[in-house]
């Protein structure tokens, strides 16, 4: 196991998509050799992610991988890489998921080279997120996610990218600029206490703060993770960047860059100040309440398919926050858990209105319908991830809402009662969407083909996952204890209502 | 002046004397783009003298220090005029400049800023700063067939003939303060204890007045935009940089000597950096000139800038010379862009002309958006790094509000960077022919583009050796 842990696996992991990424810089004009290096990369990571995995499936305390090298001393920057099991899983996820969008943008066909580039560069950034443990470092990443992410809405995106993808940005960074000023205030109040100069999490936590200034600092950090979330009332760029954004642009903003959010919280907002975030739990639980049903019912107005699972996000999300809120060992896992749900059913559903939109131009639900006559195995796999979306038991949604809400029941009934009635919300609208687009009188006497074997190889294993995680979970959950177990007790008890 | 100071002022002479004979040399020999080419060389011959001579002496006649300090920034201003000349060839011979006139005006700009750089003295000071404020009067107005660089000049000229006099002014009531030139002691003059106290504030208020005015800090910024949009493209980038950062390092140098009197300063400076932020910011929300963007944003960083002066103390000294030099290669590197893309007959410089650029023309539009992304502070880029090194260091000397309103500052200050990105990315191009670019140019702006990044990723040798030679 030693000569396993020497080798700088984190650090591989998030240089092999840089490289490939600059590969494909260099070599833009060669669309087609882009195409399959990027493919040929990211299946690289994914092996990787997979590798990892399978060798710490059984979790532990404490960190599986550290690295920690020197990097900008003079004011106290260290390169410092972790990997636990929460960020195993996600890590994972990231891999995989990256994998899915590649392929799902096999077909794009403008400035190909560049695209490619840039979801190997958001694959790096994604990956940095997950794995930094030096507060700037981490910084870094964060901001380097945005920028591609940015590009990939503005240049491949639909009719109002332009106007989507600068709020995107603005959100985010306004967001993520004031949590910098926290970081730095917070580095400066440890070299007050008499620390070393350091943004190390493991340096800066256990500081003692005076409660206003906890509350400020954390309030900072609380802004920019609930933006990318993100949790009414910030989620406003969510719906016109999602419903603009490419098809790979979208599954990779449902499915990663929103668990960033939570990650952030996890890792560091808890950690970094437990005590204001005890007193934030119950208010975060209202604004999750509030955020399952007012999105639920926005969702069921849409008349986009895009834009309502672009709500149905946020909903989604909610349950991961109150989960958060709910603080315990079953809800907390759930929530991790349920990240991973929402990442993969989501994607795949994104994945799906993108295909149906390549065929049918139109995302309108009024538009659209009869499907089921014209392309039944399309329908299928799309009836299967919203039957998994609004958590039919047996798929993968199921495991992870039932623990949070039995989690959120544990701490107090009326959280677990109210979000039970959001679980129904959620088959309204999407039961209207499967009505919307699946049945019905077919419009137009269009001849379209049904999936080719890239689209449908992808949908498989996705739907395979989803049952995997539906019927079995343990494996995904096992990692989790200790790391969840441990952030638990970060927390004042008792401060709880 | 001995033979040691003269040895010492090597690098400066390099600039100097090459000047001159350069302008000799174009009166026989009348073809411009080799001159600028020898005038690239010459500057690049004094950043290896400045970097590789050690000096026998650290002052020069009382007037100019010659210690570590700085050599640096004679390096930095040398490497500036060696690339200005480099983006100027093109552009000067499609416009029939007379190469050795510009040639020895541009080395003899970036003499005078060097000199102001390491000016010790308050008469080291007025004569590095007209040294180099002269010339680019001339250089902003060089084009005489271009109405709007003649009214440039004109504006610089009136508004520049009047910071002179409240500089001279205000140099001399500090000398009647303390009776004398030489930095520090003459600035004892705010010592409470002093009776010439008041005659020492007042001269002090003219001095900022006369420096705010060349580094435009609000509210003496009125002239900036006309001039940079203006002022030939590559002028323009010599004026946003090199007539900036030495009245910068000049200040470092007066504010470091400065013991007593710092606080009565702190809240004017604190309020010219407050306005400087916001009214640099709001006004470049609307340009759809990418040169009077790039004026408005120079004001903000200019900002960030004092910021860094108001921080004090080491940790804030050595984040202004890294932002100083981070600032440097990113806003030379954005005009040395739209130099580039300029043709015989005008200058790219309104938001439209670059529609669709970033695919025709990509290694340049890759180019210009890291030095946007740069000086809008996002990582991995030197702007970021000296953005953070600033912010380290004025929360680290209370100036929380300041902080704060830096932050809000460069957010707002993403959204006009990113509307010059859009237009390069995001539009469909139009078939207005811009130039392809000459090898110099792109060796320059790759050279600008790997200092921003190489500066964002690996900072820490530049910020290891800027600790140790700041006063």
């Amino acid at each position: 196991m030693t000569e396993f842990t020497h080798i700088p696996w984190l650090s591989i992991l998030i240089f092999l998509p840089l490289a490939g990424a600059l590969l494909c810089l260099v070599l833009w004009r060669r669309e087609e050799l882009c195409r399959w290096l990027a493919l040929a990369v990211s299946w690289g990571v994914f092996v990787l992610t997979a590798g990892l995995f399978a060798a710490f499936r059984a979790g532990g305390s404490g960190w599986l991988l550290y690295e920690d090298h020197a990097w900008i001393e003079r004011l106290g920057v260290r390169y410092i890489l972790g990997l636990d099991g929460m960020s195993l899983l996600l890590v994972l996820l990231s891999g995989f998921l990256m994998l899915v969008a590649v392929l799902v943008s096999w077909r794009v066909r403008r400035h190909t080279g560049f695209f490619f580039a840039l979801l190997l560069l958001m694959e790096a950034g994604i990956l940095g997120v997950f794995l930094a443990l030096d507060l700037v470092l981490f910084y870094l990443f964060w901001e380097l996610m945005l920028i591609p992410m940015f590009f990939l809405i503005g240049v491949w995106g639909h009719e109002r990218r332009i106007y989507a993808a600068i709020k995107f940005f603005l959100f985010t960074l306004a967001g993520s600029l004031l949590m910098l000023l926290a970081i730095i205030g917070l580095h400066l109040l440890h070299t007050a206490a008499g620390g070393a100069p350091s943004f190390a999490l493991d340096n800066l936590r256990g500081l003692e703060l005076s409660p206003s200034l906890e509350a400020w600092l954390y309030a900072a950090f609380l802004l920019a993770f609930l933006v990318k979330v993100p949790l009414v009332p910030v989620h406003t760029w969510l719906p016109d960047a999602h419903t603009e954004a490419p098809t790979a642009g979208s599954v990779i903003l449902a499915g990663l860059l929103l668990k960033t959010g939570v990650y952030g919280l996890l890792r560091f907002g808890f950690p970094l100040f437990p005590n204001a975030a005890a007193a934030s739990l119950p208010w975060l639980a209202l604004l999750a309440l509030i955020g399952i049903f007012h999105a639920a019912w926005i969702a069921y107005l849409q008349p986009d398919a895009k834009r309502l699972v672009a709500y149905s996000s946020v909903a989604h999300m909610g349950f991961v926050v109150l989960g958060l809120a709910a603080w315990n060992q079953t809800a907390v896992e759930g929530s991790i858990l349920q990240m991973v749900n929402h990442g993969l059913t989501t994607g795949a559903l994104f994945a799906l209105v993108g295909m149906i939109d390549e065929r049918a131009h139109t995302r309108r639900i009024d538009e659209l319908g009869g499907l089921w006559g014209k392309v039944p195995r399309l329908s299928f796999f799309f009836l299967f991830f919203s039957l998994a979306s609004l958590g039919l038991p047996g798929l993968n949604n199921f495991a992870g809402e039932i623990l949070i809400l039995i989690g959120a029941f544990q701490t107090n009934p009326v959280w677990g009662a109210t979000a039970f009635a959001g679980v129904v919300f959620a088959a309204a609208y999407m039961l209207r969407l499967v009505q919307g687009v699946l049945w019905g009188a077919a419009r137009g006497a269009l001849f379209w083909p049904d999936l080719e074997p890239r689209e449908g190889a992808v949908l498989v294993v996705l739907a395979l996952l989803v049952l995997w995680l539906g019927l079995y979970p343990a494996p995904f959950l096992a990692p989790l204890r200790e790391p969840v177990a441990d952030l638990l007790n970060v927390l004042p008890q008792g401060g709880l209502p | 002046m001995t033979w040691n100071d003269l040895v010492a002022l090597f690098p400066i002479l390099i600039l100097a004397l090459g000047s001159a004979a350069l302008l000799m040399l174009g009166a026989w020999w009348p073809r411009g783009r080799e001159l600028m080419g020898l005038g690239s060389l010459v500057a690049g011959l004094s950043v290896l003298a400045a970097i590789a001579l050690t000096p026998p002496v650290t002052e020069i006649s009382g007037l100019f220090g010659a210690g570590p300090y700085a050599r640096f920034f004679t390096a930095l201003w040398a490497l500036v005029a060696a690339l200005t000349l480099l983006l100027s060839r093109r552009y000067g011979a499609e416009r029939r400049f007379s190469g050795g006139e510009y040639t020895a005006l541009v080395l003899f700009a970036a003499a005078g800023m060097a000199l102001l750089s390491g000016a010790t003295s308050l008469v080291g000071l007025f004569l590095g700063l007209e040294a180099f404020t002269l010339v680019l009067y001339i250089l902003i107005a060089f084009h005489r067939e271009d109405d709007a660089g003649a009214e440039a000049g004109l504006k610089y000229l009136v508004m520049g003939a009047v910071a002179t006099g409240f500089l001279a002014f205000g140099i001399a009531l500090i000398f009647t303060s303390t009776g004398t030139f030489h930095l520090p002691e003459a600035l004892s003059g705010l010592d409470p204890a002093s009776g010439m106290r008041p005659v020492a504030l007042l001269g002090w208020a003219m001095l900022l007045l006369a420096l705010g005015f060349k580094v435009s800090l609000v509210p003496f910024h009125l002239w900036t935009p006309d001039v940079y949009q203006g002022a030939p493209a590559p002028v323009a980038g010599l004026l946003a940089t090199g007539s900036k950062g030495a009245v910068f390092a000049a200040l470092l140098g007066l504010t470091a000597g400065l013991e007593v009197g710092w606080d009565d300063l702190v809240p004017l400076l604190w309020l010219l950096c407050v306005l400087s932020m916001l009214v640099g910011t709001f006004c470049a929300l609307r340009q759809d000139n990418l040169k009077r963007m790039l004026a408005y944003s120079s004001i903000v960083h200019m900002g960030y800038a004092l910021m860094a002066l108001l921080a004090a103390g080491p940790t804030g000294r050595t984040a202004l010379v890294f932002y100083l030099a981070a600032y440097t290669a990113m806003t030379l590197g954005a005009f040395g862009v739209l130099t580039s893309f300029s043709r015989a007959s005008g200058e790219a410089q309104w938001l439209g002309d670059l529609r669709g650029l970033g695919y025709r023309h990509p290694l340049r539009g890759a180019a210009l958006t890291i030095f946007l992304f740069s000086l809008a502070g996002v990582p991995p880029s030197a702007g970021f790094i000296g953005k953070f090194a600033i912010f380290i260091a004025a929360l680290d000397a209370g100036f929380i509000a300041l902080a704060v309103l830096g932050v809000l500052a460069s957010l707002v200050s993403v959204y006009y960077y990113l509307r010059v990105v859009v237009v390069l990315f995001m539009s469909a191009a139009d078939d207005v022919p811009l130039h392809g670019g000459s090898r110099g140019e792109g060796a320059a702006i790759a050279l600008c583009a790997l200092a921003t990044l190489g500066l964002g990723i690996l900072p820490a040798p530049l910020l290891d050796l800027i600790a140790q030679l700041i006063p």
